[in-house]
């Protein structure tokens, strides 16, 4: 993860997918900037792999997965600001 | 409007249950536009009985079922004709037109023309899929520059940006799904306007173009789109052709007062 200068704190974000509305398009999975996602083993309902969040503490909130979604089956929501620790 | 967005997504407020993810091939563009534009109405905050939205026949006409606004899906050429007609009878109401190729550029296109001339307030978000409906392998107005075609027959593209300038509209801008980010703002522009407002958006269609290595998955159709387009704002309208070998122009092209 990049590491900001002293005192700057990071958004932390959580990501909320509806697994059985996906249709496996991947587009969340390709334009993650985090690489927070990665698609399935498993498949849903309708037989597509769906993504499943890889490294929680990576995400960002920054809404991508969000707005890139054609099936309104991701979405990402804040969840608390974490300090950078300083190296 | 109470919104749980822990459990619920943010968008399922504006969106019918029923048919939610199970209309369009996974990765299309129109699920990204309709994102898009409700993203756009959440920022707004405008009073959601005042939008209308109106759109035709084929993967776009399903729009207006999806939606929660007051929707309106008519026969193919008189998209604009009844979006005209809508918002000349409802003077308050903010009408947004999802169209395709089939719906203005066949049939409809003097009625295309005819509002653009009148300056009516209405906001044609144009979805080009590149292709319209049942002609696979025939040349059409959309049809890219030199793609084989079997009456061989090779004409340049439709430039529809150029033909929205030179009707009058007031605000003409080219996008694709991956730019939603600019997308947002681009329909926020467009929707304060007070005339004639055309929004491209070119998101080839995944049926007939998923046979090219090119676009074969969704990581490789989000990279062509990325790739092959090239920002240019105020761009000259002629040179907007979409021609192969040749990046797609996206921006802002037109915006007066």
């Amino acid at each position: 993860m990049k590491v900001f200068p002293t005192g700057v704190k990071v958004a932390q974000g959580e990501v909320h997918i509806e697994k059985d509305i996906c249709k496996g398009c991947g587009f969340c999975v390709s334009y993650c900037p985090m690489d927070v996602l990665e698609i399935s083993t498993e498949f849903n309902a309708k037989g597509y792999h769906f993504p499943v969040v890889k490294n929680p503490g990576n995400c960002i909130d920054c809404g991508l997965c969000g707005m890139l979604c054609p099936d309104f089956a991701i979405w990402s929501t804040l969840k608390e600001k974490k300090e950078v620790v300083e190296l | 409007m109470v919104k749980n967005i822990e459990k619920s997504h943010p968008a399922d407020c504006f969106l019918h249950a029923d048919p939610v993810s199970s209309v369009w091939c996974p990765g299309c563009g129109i699920g990204t536009v309709i994102n898009t534009f409700i993203q756009t109405v959440e920022k707004l905050n405008i009073d959601l009985n005042e939008i209308c939205v109106v759109s035709g026949i084929g993967c776009t006409g399903k729009v207006a079922e999806y939606l929660k606004f007051k929707s309106f899906q008519v026969n193919d050429g008189e998209v604009i004709k009844y979006a005209a007609k809508v918002k000349s009878e409802n003077s308050d109401s903010k009408v947004v037109v999802f169209s395709n190729n089939a719906d203005f550029l066949v049939s409809g296109a003097e009625d295309f023309i005819e509002t653009g001339k009148n300056d009516v307030n209405i906001l044609v978000i144009h979805i080009n899929n590149i292709i319209y409906t049942i002609t696979e392998y025939r040349a059409i107005p959309t049809t890219p520059f030199m793609r084989a075609s079997i009456d061989k027959d090779f004409e340049l593209p439709f430039n529809i940006p150029h033909l929205a300038k030179s009707c009058g509209a007031r605000y003409v801008a080219r996008w694709t799904p991956l730019h939603a980010g600019w997308l947002i703002y681009s329909i926020i522009d467009a929707f304060y306007k007070k005339g004639f407002s055309v929004i491209e958006v070119i998101s080839p269609c995944l049926m007939y173009y998923a046979s090219n290595d090119r676009m074969a998955d969704a990581a490789g159709r989000i990279k062509f789109y990325d790739t092959n387009s090239v920002i240019k704002h105020d761009e000259s309208t002629e040179n907007l052709d979409i021609r192969i070998n040749n990046k797609i122009i996206i921006g802002k092209f037109v915006d007066k007062k």
